[in-house]
């Protein structure tokens, strides 16, 4: 998996190259907008994390020239601005994610890896299957290793999002955001409570459990 | 050259402009005066002559001119006013109180009026030309007479007339321009005290305001207003200084911790011993702190300073409220604590939508921080008699002093017995501060009381005002 990262702050950009690298993508790094630019009309990204102050282009200028040329990789925005407006800003420019600086690695590896695989589990689908475990998005019913979990509106919302990133850490401010659409920072173990008690549906009286905690991340739901 | 100041002024260009029309109207006044009072002396003494010209045409027409003559002569030395001179076909004096008619054309049939003067010789001998006036005609026989009449005493009264017209003219003007200089120097005056204080403000002192003169006009509207203005100013410079102060001051403390903890966790690591991993990890979570106490003081400041909270948009609060119950409610039966929610469907609100969750969060998270296992919460959502909005929460827990209740809304303050808890004494900060910026308040007050032997609980209210 192959990712571009436009930020200017070298250094910053080192540290994420860095991480990134670690955990098996190749990194690219350009330091401005219109290297960026250049860098990503060679293709072959399969994310693009891009800085929204810098010089030269701006990242929503990087961002909409890319969307107009039809390149629609998928673009993490990464910036220093978090109002609500911002984001609407970010957003409306094409990008499909947006991460407030100053962000936690295992944030920003989340939200790459749900991006990254997008494409892939972003298909129109009457039913999910991960493991043992099974989704029907048109009767909302779940049932693991044939057997029916009951599961409120809520809770059904939480499975499907961990089941569509399946695999992936997902951490509480991307669930949060993704299933109760709030961008604000909960200061308890609120999104927890929901997660054990998930959990205890879907992995109570099975052997194996499925939902785990990734330290300092989030969860994943293995298959 | 340039004016002097007074005069360069608004008002005082004002004052020139009604000046003048005071003045053309002044005049159309008094040239009315003037006609309706000299006109009229002029009219009677022409009238008066006209009846003594009647008067003896008819004793003319009864006598002839032997009878004129007489009538003449007899008046002209009685006591009437009147001047007369009779004359034959051929301009020949027959008799009359002049020696020649003033009128020396004798041509004319009909009555001939004119303006003339008389030479008399008053008592000291001194000679005086009289102002007259007379008409002459001629007689059915062909002679001549001219009636006149001295009208020294009605000029001199017309005279008069004029001389006051003009004083009471120059009067007007005079008074309409001291009252514009004056009027012109306390606007000014009075606008002068503002343009200091911008002056002053401009110079950097918040402190200066306005003179208040108590005459309730415009300008102590606009005195008032510019003060209302300094003083948000000031306090929200204030804030942003008192925000800076506190970052610099609780971040302080935690920065320091995590710089010891690393500086440990070096040294130890150089001597081989303890676990770097784990202590990078205490740094991570600590740096993490700092992260959220910095992100909650800039979201108060940036709110305190805008004044009013960005991105406000139309939504149901009752959907909000019931997203934030169904966050918590298991948070609440985890803790063993009772949850309930009571939410009137369909409050409409305007907003921030993310700023109101994030208030509602924060007193939930408050609510279930503070109350012991056994007690219960409830959340409360509706619109009160006066169209706000509340959105109240109350707990069964320890409460809040009546004293230290406008105390634990500041930034950082934390009540004693709440110190073993997590937190940096932001959250009811920042749900006053979103309170504010949405021009409403935040009501603290005692809870329901004694509950499964816990109490008196916390009612913590969010009022926003009636959407219009």
């Amino acid at each position: 998996m192959r990712i571009l990262i436009i930020e200017d702050d070298i250094e910053a950009a080192g540290a994420m190259s860095h991480g990134l690298t670690e955990a098996g993508y190749e990194c690219v790094h350009a330091p401005d907008g219109e290297a960026g630019l250049k860098e990503a009309g060679k293709g072959g990204f399969d994310v693009l994390i891009v800085d929204r102050m810098m010089p030269k282009k701006d990242g929503v200028e990087v961002v909409e020239t890319l969307r107009r040329e039809g390149d629609n990789t998928p673009v993490l925005f990464l910036s220093a601005l978090g109002e609500v407006s911002d984001r609407v800003v970010g957003l409306k420019a094409g990008a499909d994610d947006y991460l407030v600086k100053p962000y936690a690695f295992p944030e920003l590896m989340a939200r790459v890896e749900a991006l990254s695989r997008r494409r892939e589990t972003g298909a129109v689908a009457t039913t999910l299957k991960v493991g043992e475990l099974e989704m029907n998005l048109i009767n909302r019913t779940v049932h693991r290793a044939g057997k029916e979990i009951d599961l409120q509106p809520r809770e059904f919302q939480l499975l499907e999002f961990m089941m569509r990133h399946a695999g992936q850490s997902v951490t509480r401010t991307m669930l949060l955001e993704k299933v109760w659409e709030y961008h604000f920072d909960p200061q308890t173990n609120v999104i927890d409570v929901h997660i054990s008690r998930l959990r205890s549906k879907i992995d109570k009286g099975f052997d194996r459990a499925m939902l785990q905690t990734v330290r300092g991340a989030g969860y994943r739901l293995d298959p | 050259m340039r004016l002097p100041r007074l005069f360069r002024t608004t008002p005082f260009r004002l004052t020139l402009l009604f000046l003048a029309l005071f003045a053309a109207a002044a005049s159309a006044f008094l040239g009315y005066i003037y006609v309706a009072t000299a006109g009229e002396v002029n009219r009677r003494a022409d009238a008066e002559i006209n009846r003594e010209m009647e008067s003896l045409e008819a004793a003319y027409r009864q006598g002839g001119v032997n009878a004129l003559n007489q009538t003449i002569v007899e008046r002209a030395s009685g006591e009437r006013p009147f001047l007369y001179f009779l004359a034959d076909k051929t301009g020949k004096r027959i008799s009359g109180s002049i020696e020649a008619s003033p009128l020396d054309d004798f041509e004319g049939d009909g009555p001939s009026w004119s303006s003339f003067k008389v030479t008399e010789v008053d008592l000291d001998g001194a000679e005086m030309r009289n102002p007259a006036r007379g008409v002459q005609e001629r007689l059915a026989g062909g002679e001549v007479l001219f009636v006149g009449a001295d009208v020294a005493a009605s000029e001199g009264y017309v005279r008069k007339i004029v001389r006051a017209l003009w004083g009471a003219g120059a009067l007007v003007i005079l008074l309409g321009l001291a009252g514009g200089v004056l009027i012109s120097r306390n606007v000014s005056r009075s606008m002068q005290g503002l343009v200091d204080l911008v002056a002053a403000v401009q110079a950097g002192d918040l402190q200066a305001r306005a003179k208040v003169r108590g005459a309730r006009d415009e300008y102590d509207e606009l005195a008032e207003g510019l003060n209302d203005m300094l003083d948000r100013i000031e306090r929200l410079m204030g804030g942003l200084r008192h925000a800076g102060d506190a970052i610099a001051h609780d971040l302080r403390s935690p920065l320091t911790r995590l710089r010891a903890r690393m500086e440990v966790a070096l040294i130890d690591a150089e001597n081989g011993k303890g676990d770097p991993v784990a202590a990078l990890e205490t740094a991570l979570q600590d740096a993490d702190g700092v992260l959220k106490t910095f992100n909650a003081v800039l979201a108060i400041a940036r709110l305190q300073a805008a004044g009013q909270a960005p991105d406000q948009q139309s939504f149901d609060s009752s959907e909000l409220a019931r997203d934030m119950a169904e966050l918590y409610e298991f948070s609440c039966e985890d803790k063993g604590l009772d949850f309930k929610a009571e939410i009137t469907p369909a409050l409409h609100i305007r907003g921030n939508r993310e700023f109101i969750a994030q208030a509602l969060a924060n007193l939930l998270d408050n609510a279930i921080k503070y109350t012991p296992s056994g007690g219960a919460i409830m959340l409360r959502a509706r619109r009160r008699s006066s169209g706000e909005l509340e959105f109240s929460i109350t707990d069964t827990g320890p409460g809040v002093p009546d004293e230290d209740r406008a105390r634990v809304v500041q930034r950082f303050v934390r009540l004693e017995n709440s110190r073993s808890e997590p937190g940096a004494g932001l959250g009811l900060s920042l749900v006053q501060a979103v309170a504010a910026s949405h021009g409403g308040r935040l009501e603290l007050a005692e809870g329901p009381g004694e509950y499964n032997g816990m109490g008196p609980g916390l009612r913590v209210a969010l009022v926003l005002p009636r959407v219009e």
